[in-house]
Order: structure tokens, then sequence, then C-alpha cells
């Protein structure tokens, strides 16, 4: 009864995140990418001057939204928990990864549901990759792999991510000048800035409330046969796609499709990069968001893990360029041969603390 | 439909491993399930098992053990 619950909130949580989204393309962003956690954490990195690339400097306030409307809700629920210590620098070195992983596929998990919903196929070898990472992922957490328990944190530890968001936030609009926007390109295409961070505001209540999260979709069918966690994404991608189809949004192929590029091999792997490291972080990058905002020190070190691992995928070409392949998109050799590095070092990390640290435990 | 769970406790662990251990030290009568929703923000692994609750069951990744009353969690232990 209480699973049947849980399923049903996630359900109706994952309609309004899909309608959300899609509305905020309509209202400017770029499309199919209402959400990106990737896309925006990256573009934030831009707006940062973190990384130069021109075309994608914004400081999205969707992010802002996301962790500040988790910080408020867990706060007036008393579920705010300050904890940490489990493993930061890993945890740190895993958020860059599964970063570069997700730019060499141009999307988070959520901008891969939302780009399913719009017709964009190569989001479907990316789907077939992440849910290969997570199962390597699953293995592992089967066989005993943990980043180490967490710990207590003073209650300062714990808000420290939500107040540099809020710093962030006012320095934004008090001085304006202080940060890069780009003129055109994907970061230059937004909704407006209250709108953007009212969105991020519900989605990041909607998405504490329910623990939705990708990675643990799967995790969950995988290791315990339960498809409560994957009900949210699926609510996602079905409300989407009527939106899609509805507003003339929807176009099936691999081609012509909105930042997104046709390079098989390496939307896979991209994705299964982002699959394995979520798993091993114990969540997808919006989950990790919404901990950071419930006062998880871990997760926010995760979170800066991912700000640089854009700004490391700008500065040295990794990410992936959009159009297709037969016109030069996809990945450069570098882009490439980091997306091997990280997945080659993510299997090692998760051997070395499933099989050589286990007895510690 | 009647919810045999509410008659059931529930432990919490640190990571999924500890969860399994937990099941193979318990046996029959307990079920690895996601952590619910009304128990914690958290989304990891807990197993449901039929009481009583004995020190053995104890492992390292064990974090709490709840009894279902009323259906509240009350937590009658804490590693």
């Amino acid at each position: 009864m209480k699973i049947a619950k849980e399923k049903r909130n996630l359900a109706i949580a994952g309609a309004l995140i899909g309608i959300i989204a899609v509305v905020l393309v309509l209202l400017g962003n770029p499309k199919n990418m209402g959400f990106c956690i990737a896309c925006f954490v990256r573009d934030i990195a831009g707006g940062l001057k973190f990384h130069s690339a021109g075309v994608v400097q914004y400081v999205r306030p969707e992010i802002i939204g996301l962790v500040l409307g988790s910080f408020l809700i867990s706060v007036l629920t008393k579920e705010f928990n300050a904890r940490g210590g489990s493993s930061p620098v890993l945890r740190f070195c895993i958020g860059a990864m599964v970063m570069i992983g997700c730019l060499a596929f141009l999307g988070c998990p959520f901008r891969m549901i939302l780009r399913l919903s719009a017709g964009d196929l190569n989001a479907l070898i990316g789907l077939l990759g992440f849910a290969s990472g997570v199962g390597a992922g699953s293995f592992f957490l089967s066989k005993g792999f943990s980043l180490g328990r967490t710990r207590a944190q003073a209650p300062l530890e714990g808000c420290a991510i939500s107040l540099v968001n809020i710093i962030l936030f006012v320095l934004v609009i008090a001085v304006p000048s202080l940060f890069a926007f780009s003129t055109s390109g994907p970061g230059s295409m937004h909704a407006p800035m209250v709108v953007s961070l009212c969105a991020g505001l519900v989605v990041g209540l909607l998405a504490q409330r329910t623990r939705m999260c990708m990675a643990g979709g799967f995790r969950d069918l995988y290791l315990l046969k339960d498809g409560t966690l994957i009900c949210g994404f699926i609510a996602i991608f079905v409300f989407a796609l009527i939106m899609n189809l509805a507003t003339g949004s929807f176009k099936l192929g691999f081609t012509g499709q909105p930042v997104a590029h046709n390079a098989h091999i390496w939307n896979f792997l991209g994705m299964a990069v982002c699959g394995l490291g979520c798993t091993m972080l114990g969540g997808c990058p919006l989950r990790q968001l919404i901990l950071a905002g419930e006062g998880n020190s871990d997760s926010a070190i995760t979170v800066l893990g991912l700000l640089t691992g854009a700004a490391i995928s700008h500065n040295f070409g990794l990410a992936g360029a959009a159009g297709a392949v037969a016109d030069g998109a996809g990945l450069k050799t570098q882009g490439k041969v980091a997306v091997i590095l990280c997945l080659l070092i993510l299997v090692a990390i998760a051997c070395i603390k499933t099989f050589a640290e286990k007895k510690e435990d | 439909m009647e919810d045999k769970r509410d008659e059931m406790m529930v432990a919490t662990f640190a990571n999924h491993y500890g969860a399994v251990q937990f099941k193979k030290t318990v046996g029959a009568g307990c079920t690895l399930r996601p952590v619910p929703r009304s128990l914690s923000s958290s989304c990891g692994t807990c197993a449901f098992f039929e009481g009583p609750f004995l020190k053995e069951y104890v492992n390292s990744n064990l974090e709490a053990v709840y009894e279902m009353k009323d259906g509240t969690y009350i937590k009658v232990y804490e590693n």
C-alpha cells in the first residue's frame, strides 16, 4: 500500500516536472533542455569564467532553485541533516568524471529523458549506455562496494552549498558585470530569470519529497526488482512527450536533433561513464543537487566536482560537438580518450573499493 | 488489501552490501526493499524482517532497526 502511494507521488511529481521542462523550453530555454543538470552546471562554470567556451556561459537559476528548493523543504519538514565525510575527494573526482561522460553525450540522465520525449533517438543509445553503466555499478554494490559511511557534521557544513547558491544569485542580480553571459548559442537561450528560479524551486521541492533519481531507479530495478523510483522518470517521459507532440516539438530521428550528435559509440560510452559513476555516488546529478540542499556535504563536494568536470571538458575540448558526425560533429580524439580513461578509472576505483578494501568493514 | 509489512521490523544500512549480509544472516522471512519514504529521505536499501531483532543480526554496515507500530517507525536499535 505504501509503495503504491510512493509510486503515485513519483508519477505526479514526474508529470509536473515533465510539463515544467517543456514550458521552460517554450519560454526560451534551448530545445530539449528545459532541464539538464550537466548542461546547466556547465553553463554556470562558463558564467563564472571557469571555462571560455563563449556559447555556454550563463548562471542558470534553475540549478540555484533546485538546491534551495530542497534546502527549504527539508528545513520545513525537519529532514535537513548535516552529514558527510564519505570519501569526499573520491566523490569530487567521480563527480568530475560523471560530468565528462555527460558532456560527451551532451546531457545528464534528466535531459536524456527529455531528448527521448522529443524523438531524439540518440538519447535511446545514451539510455542503453546509462542502463549498462548502472548495471555495472549495481554489480559492484552487490559485491560490497561502498565509499564509506557518512557521519554527522556541523549545521554550517550542511548549509554551506545553499548559502553559496544564495550569494551567487544575489551577485548575479546585483553585479551582473562580474559574470560572463553568452550572446549566441545555447547559453544565450533562457527563460526569464524569475521563472527559471521558480521552476528550479518547485522541481527541487518535488524531487526532495519523492527522492526522484534516474540512477537509483535502474539500480533498484536491478538489485531489488523494485520499479518505484523509475516511475518518476517514466512520468517525466510520458508528459514531456505529450507536451512535445502538442506543441509540435516532436521530431523522430538520429540527425537534426537540437544540441545532440549521432556518434553512437560515444553517446553510449559517455552515458555508461555517467551511469557507473552515478551508481558509485549513490545518485544521478539531479539527486546530488537535492541531497546537497538537504545538508549532505558529500553531495555538495560532488556538485563542485561536476562544476570542475565541466570546466575541464570545455578547456580541453572533451565535450561533444552538436551536429551530424558526417559534418565533423561528435567527439574529438581527446574527448574519446577522456571517456575511455574515465571508464577505466571508475572501474579501477570500484574494484579497489569492492575487493581490496571490503575486508576493512 | 492488508499490508503485512506493518507487522514487521525494518533495518537500515550504510550501503547495499550491508543489507545483503543482513539477509543472509536472518534467512527466510527477510526481504530487501527500498527504504520507505516515510522512514527516511535517503534512497538506500532496507530489510523488512519478522521480529524479534537479535544481536547476532548486527553487522558493521547496519545503521538502525525500527519497529512498526500504528503505521509509524520506532527506533529500537542504533549501531
